[in-house]
């Protein structure tokens, strides 16, 4: 850690905080609304920090997520000023590849659950929206995909041949995981379109598809955002377990899975190089779900208490 | 009711089904022969030919698919790409063992987290209800895996407490009793339960609360403390409602407790079916991994089916409903 | 608030869970006392996958069958290669050199198959056809080459021919042959022995038998009351089938197991000196490890960019050997001056041109061949990046973390590295059927070079999977197999050393020393660095130092 990444590491932290700050003073009442308990704001704070740290990987770690900086001084070195997290058995400073990892970590679980929320949302609002026979046979595909344990799907494609690089690897766990997110949204569908405004607007001769894409799916934002925090925090647990097991994201390119897996030898001699990528993922993972705590809790108009 | 029943069953079945072509046209499609070793081995063509006829692949796919259902039905699910000894063996061989870690998990995380979780609705609001939410919000985030590798270094390694991984002791077994063989057994589960089950438990815990604190604002509720019940039964009643939500979550726990199995399996070397299919991973055994996905879905759809007709014989409703 | 009514009850759940484990804790009471007790637990890598001696060549199958079947004659502990005097009697109690081409043994009158029936020369001869067969291709048919046949001349003599008088006719008849029961398997043809049920339920004339094998967890072998060179001392000897390296030194160093024959890196072996009921074992190591390189793609046709020996050359050169063995191993490793253990001893001295660490010549040697920088920083030719898989073993961590050190070093130079992990037996596949790139490979050796280095590297050696082929190196071997003296020997092995170093069909990457950990307690142990568990048999634990599970007895 050099001065300079120390400076950009202490802004990364202002930055969050101020950012949580910010939108806690929001003129939007329900976003002031959804920010108010404690530890909604500590959660949306902790994502902006590993967001900004993320985007901001090369400024605020000094070496390089592969570079093996001495591979028989600098072995397992434990955490100091020089090397944050300490460095691992190859000799690779951890919070470099903690930084680093979090881009695909977080990469792969935002863009996985982008594409099972928007395949979700398709595929529940047609079946909600257009009943029929469409139903049926989505609904029962939707039983399929959710009979299946995800990791298996997942497993089937992979042992088909080489491991997939990052960008593919998301894709496959975004198109594993979109069941769920299609059942919750077609029973909002299904009880939207019972609103006068559906009605008005098919009695004013708007097509079908043009309801759903602008009036029925807009209505579901609520559940979908919901369902999309708890979809990155499950995408990023699956994404680990591959990386674990060795067919997620491949060497050197870190994740903070396979930083668990290589260390995992040494985790009673050197336990930082295994300790820190864990304790990354869970912290990621508890923001997502206070996060999503407190949308359910501003969205939900019955008000329930929950936390 | 009967009728109800009769479509649900219906239902699973068709799911099966559903799954089971997937199945089929999946090893189909996929690169190499089907139940013949893959492209890693040279095959000679005229071999390849004759073995082809043999197992009817040169067939048209309709009665190549009529007799994969037979053989199924039979317990026939292919040859082991790297085991070279029947898919079915080596899975029946490793499902009882998931089947062992898949319940005590269960077991654990019901029993627990319904604990913790009438625990923290309880004392709603007071300090303990925080500081409990609070740890299982963390105990809820961790990576099964990495806690499961933290039990070991801690109760395995360190303390010495726990064996290191397998199912039994390979020297003692044998020459054990009855009781001493179930400890043995119990001792090598416990960790690699408790990794599974605390994680599940700290959801369900979370869940718990919500529903009791739900039925703790029931109207029934005040007219019982009105009455002057004291709070224990009052406890008692409102859990009784907020247990019916649960039965559905038992269901979802299966999922979940499938998919973890692969990479706590791993952890611990329980020879089960997670362990079966990352190791096919390894080997690039393709018949492996999907006769394991097979079986997985098997078992999620039969839990589900259970979970349905439990909430159905316990909730007077929906019996009054269907009937 | 009041409590729940739960919590006593809960109590007394966990009570009773409690008890019940602390009881089943106490372990079983055993009742064999005296000489012949003992259990030896060993934690092994990975899973046999045979036991019948021609159908398998891993490491741990021979750990296991080296109990179970015997040889001839056995090598002693200096491990001398050459004439028949450093050879001790097993299956044959005497033999005699009919002439120079000639040896006849005699094959002891006590020995018998584990059903009864005695062993007999038929057995010695039906062996050797199997050993050679092509359909079955047992990985010691080269060896063999140079024996014209072995003949039953009565049911106790076997007589062997060769081809040719050389210094290490003796070691070539016995060391490679495992007799195996003629009765049994001569029903079963050659081409299915390796996936034949007596693999997996073998019938010896060995020390041990086999009772028990759960595939995935364990293997129990039991002694042999009756063996007739003598009873072995320790009555059990149980095989645990661990996932990894770490898992096995654990177990070891937690008093699970008793026994592992390589502790691997420094860290495994300051956890074993550290635990107080092991003792250490160093010997020579017997192992060398290298990237091999496969030379030709499968149809045949050179691989498009290792088939060039300037590349090759360059990658050898682009590797910081010294240090990478001094990163992983911390001392415990050499590099060698070419595919060699450590065991070799007279081979690591004298001249050969090994390649060094030169990143600037590497760089040059490349531009040579005209790959140049391309995109993202790999070097390209004519649209074809320089881009390679490198198979390595997910269970073997020192590999693993050598892989990720080579993709870093070649990296530098423009080459892209991606690392295949992939468990043992499909990394034999895939060796096999020539669908690699390169490979860390890990090669355990036999006593004498003339049966390590021909076989990988000959022309059509049956371990020469990358398909290296050099005449002038097939005649240097040939001259050292046929040499009249071991410095004779010796000298024409340099030359085939240095020929190697010269083409780089491999990165050799290092000759690691050996440290085997065994329990305190057994004592007359000797390890031989090409068997470790040679001597198992005549090792011992006293009555006093037994312990619970070497008392539960038979």
């Amino acid at each position: 850690m050099t001065a300079a990444s120390w400076l950009a590491l202490v802004v990364a932290a202002a930055c969050a905080l101020g950012g949580a700050r910010m939108l806690g003073t929001a003129r939007t009442e329900a976003v002031r609304r959804f920010l108010e308990p404690r530890g909604v704001r500590a959660g949306v704070a902790a994502l902006l920090f590993f967001v900004i740290l993320a985007l901001a990987a090369p400024l605020v770690s000094a070496y390089g997520p592969a570079a093996q900086l001495d591979i028989v001084g600098l072995q397992s070195a434990p955490p100091s000023w020089r090397h944050l997290l300490g460095t691992d058995l190859l000799s690779r400073d951890v919070w470099a590849r903690i930084t680093f990892g979090a881009r695909v970590s977080l990469g792969i679980g935002a863009l996985a659950t982008a594409v099972s929320v928007g395949l979700g949302a398709l595929v529940g609002g047609v079946a909600g929206y257009f009943r029929g026979p469409a139903d049926a046979v989505l609904m029962r595909l939707v039983d399929v995909g959710l009979a299946v344990p995800r990791i298996f799907l997942v497993l089937a494609v992979l042992a088909l041949g080489h491991p997939l690089t990052v960008a593919p690897l998301a894709l496959l766990i975004g198109c594993t995981g979109w069941f769920a997110v299609s059942r919750i949204v077609r029973s909002e569908v299904l009880s939207l379109r019972e609103r006068v405004f559906v009605e008005g607007a098919r009695a004013l001769g708007v097509r079908p598809w043009r309801i759903l894409a602008r009036h029925v799916l807009p209505g579901t934002g609520a559940v979908v955002i919901v369902a999309a925090a708890l979809g990155v925090a499950n995408a990023m647990l699956l994404e680990a377990g591959l990386s674990f097991l060795g067919v997620g994201v491949q060497p050197p390119v870190p994740s903070w899975g396979n930083m668990i897996a290589d260390a995992r030898d040494q985790l009673a001699t050197a336990p930082w190089a295994s300790l820190f990528p864990g304790l990354a993922i869970t912290a990621v993972v508890v923001a997502l779900h206070a996060v999503a705590d407190g949308l359910r809790g501003a969205l939900d108009p019955r008000g329930t208490p929950s936390s | 009711m009967a009728a109800w029943l009769l479509r649900r069953v219906g239902a699973a079945l068709v799911t099966v089904l559903a799954v089971v072509t997937l199945v089929f046209f999946a090893i189909h499609l996929a690169p190499g022969t089907p139940f013949l070793p893959s492209g890693d081995r040279p095959l000679d063509p005229a071999v390849e030919a004759g073995l082809r006829a043999r197992f009817g692949l040169d067939r048209p796919l309709g009665a190549q698919y009529v007799s994969y259902l037979g053989a199924l039905a039979r317990g026939d699910l292919g040859e082991s790409f790297s085991q070279q000894r029947p898919v079915g063996e080596a899975l029946a061989q490793a499902l009882p063992n998931t089947l062992a870690l898949a319940g005590s998990a269960l077991a654990i995380d019901f029993v627990l987290g319904t604990l913790l979780g009438v625990l923290m609705a309880a004392r709603a609001g007071r300090r303990s209800d925080r500081w409990l939410g609070a740890v299982t919000l963390v105990v809820y985030a961790l990576p099964t895996f990495w806690l499961g590798l933290l039990l070991l270094l801690a109760f395995g390694q360190w303390l010495h407490w726990l064996p290191v991984g397998g199912v039994t002791d390979p020297v003692l077994y044998g020459a054990l009793g009855f009781g001493g063989r179930m400890a043995d057994r119990l001792r090598h589960l416990l960790l690699p339960a408790l990794s599974l089950g605390l994680v599940g438990a700290a959801g369900t815990a979370r869940f718990q609360r919500a529903a009791m604190l739900d039925a703790l604002g029931q109207g029934f509720v005040r007219t019982a403390r009105a009455g002057g019940l004291s709070e224990r039964r009052v406890l008692g009643h409102a859990l009784r409602s907020a247990l019916l939500p649960s039965i559905t979550l038992l269901g979802l726990a299966l999922p979940f407790l499938l998919t973890g199995s692969v990479v706590v399996e791993t952890v611990f070397a329980w020879p089960g079916m997670g362990k079966l299919a990352a190791d096919a991973i390894a080997s690039r055994d393709y018949p492996v991994v999907l006769a394991a996905t097979l079986v997985a879905a098997m078992l999620v759809v039969s839990g589900s089916l259970l979970a349905d007709l439990l909430y159905a014989a316990a909730d007077p409703r929906i019996r009054r409903e269907t009937a | 608030m009041d409590t729940l009514a739960r919590r006593p009850r809960t109590a007394l759940a966990f009570a009773v869970l409690g008890a019940a484990l602390l009881v089943g804790s106490c372990a079983p009471k055993g009742t064999c006392r005296g000489e012949y007790c003992g259990t030896l637990v060993f934690a092994a890598i990975g899973q046999p996958v045979s036991l019948l001696p021609p159908a398998t060549d891993q490491a741990l199958d021979r750990d296991i069958f080296d109990q179970i079947f015997l040889r001839l004659a056995d090598i002693g502990p200096d491990l001398n290669t050459v004439g028949d005097s450093g050879f001790v009697p097993r299956l044959a109690d005497r033999w005699t050199w009919l002439d120079s081409l000639t040896l006849a043994f005699h094959i002891d009158s006590r020995a018998r198959w584990q059903d009864g029936v005695p062993v007999t020369a038929r057995d010695v001869a039906f062996s050797f056809a199997a050993f050679t067969d092509s359909a079955l291709d047992s990985d010691y048919r080269d060896e063999l080459k140079r024996i014209a046949s072995v003949v039953a001349t009565d049911s106790s003599t076997a007589v062997f021919r060769f081809r040719a008088r050389y210094p290490e006719m003796f070691y070539d008849a016995v060391y490679y042959l495992r007799v195996v029961p003629e009765h049994v398997l001569r029903l079963e043809p050659f081409a299915r022995w390796r996936t034949a049920p007596f693999g997996r339920s073998p019938i010896g004339d060995g020390p041990y038998r086999l009772v028990n094998w759960t595939p995935g967890q364990s293997l129990e072998l039991v002694a042999d009351s009756a063996f007739y060179l003598g009873r072995p001392h320790i009555e059990r000897l149980i095989w645990r089938f661990d996932a990894d390296l770490s898992v096995a030194v654990t177990q070891v160093v937690a008093g699970e197991a008793d026994a592992i024959e390589v502790l691997g890196s420094p860290a495994n072996v300051a956890r074993a000196r550290a635990a107080s009921h092991l003792t250490i074992y160093p010997y020579p190591g017997s192992v060398y490890t290298m990237v091999g390189f496969n030379l030709r793609e499968p149809g045949g046709a050179p691989h498009p960019i290792l088939g060039d020996p300037v590349v090759r050359r360059a990658l050898v050169l682009a590797t910081d050997r010294e240090r990478m063995a001094q990163s992983v191993f911390g001392g415990m490793a050499k590099v060698p001056p070419g595919p060699i253990p450590e065991e070799w001893a007279s081979l690591w001295t004298g001249v050969v041109a090994v390649p060094p660490y030169d990143t600037v010549e590497a760089d040059r040697l490349l531009a040579s061949r005209f790959w140049l920088p391309g995109q993202g920083g790999v070097r390209q030719r004519g649209g074809r990046r320089l881009e390679l898989s490198l198979l390595v073993p997910a269970t073997s961590p020192p590999r693993r973390q050598y892989a990720q050190l080579i993709q870093q070093e070649l990296r530098a130079i423009g080459v892209q590295v991606r690392i295949d992990l992939v468990d043992p037996p499909t990394l034999d596949q895939r060796l096999r059927s020539g669908r690699y790139d390169a490979a860390i490979e890990s090669w355990g050796n036999d006593p004498a070079p003339s049966s390590g280095i021909p076989g990988a590297w000959r022309t059509g050696g049956d371990s020469n999977f990358g398909r290296y082929s050099n005449r002038w190196f097939d005649r240097a071997v040939d001259a050292a197999q046929n040499a009249r003296s071991p410095a004779e020997a010796a000298e024409a092995w340099r030359t085939a050393l240095d020929t190697l170093a010269q083409d780089a069909p491999a990165i050799v990457l290092c000759a690691p020393d050996n440290v085997a950990a065994i329990d305190a307690r057994v004592s007359g142990v000797r390890l031989r660095p090409d068997e470790y568990w040679a001597n198992v048999w005549t090792w011992r634990i006293p009555p006093d130092r037994l312990i619970e599970r070497d008392r539960l007895g038979h």
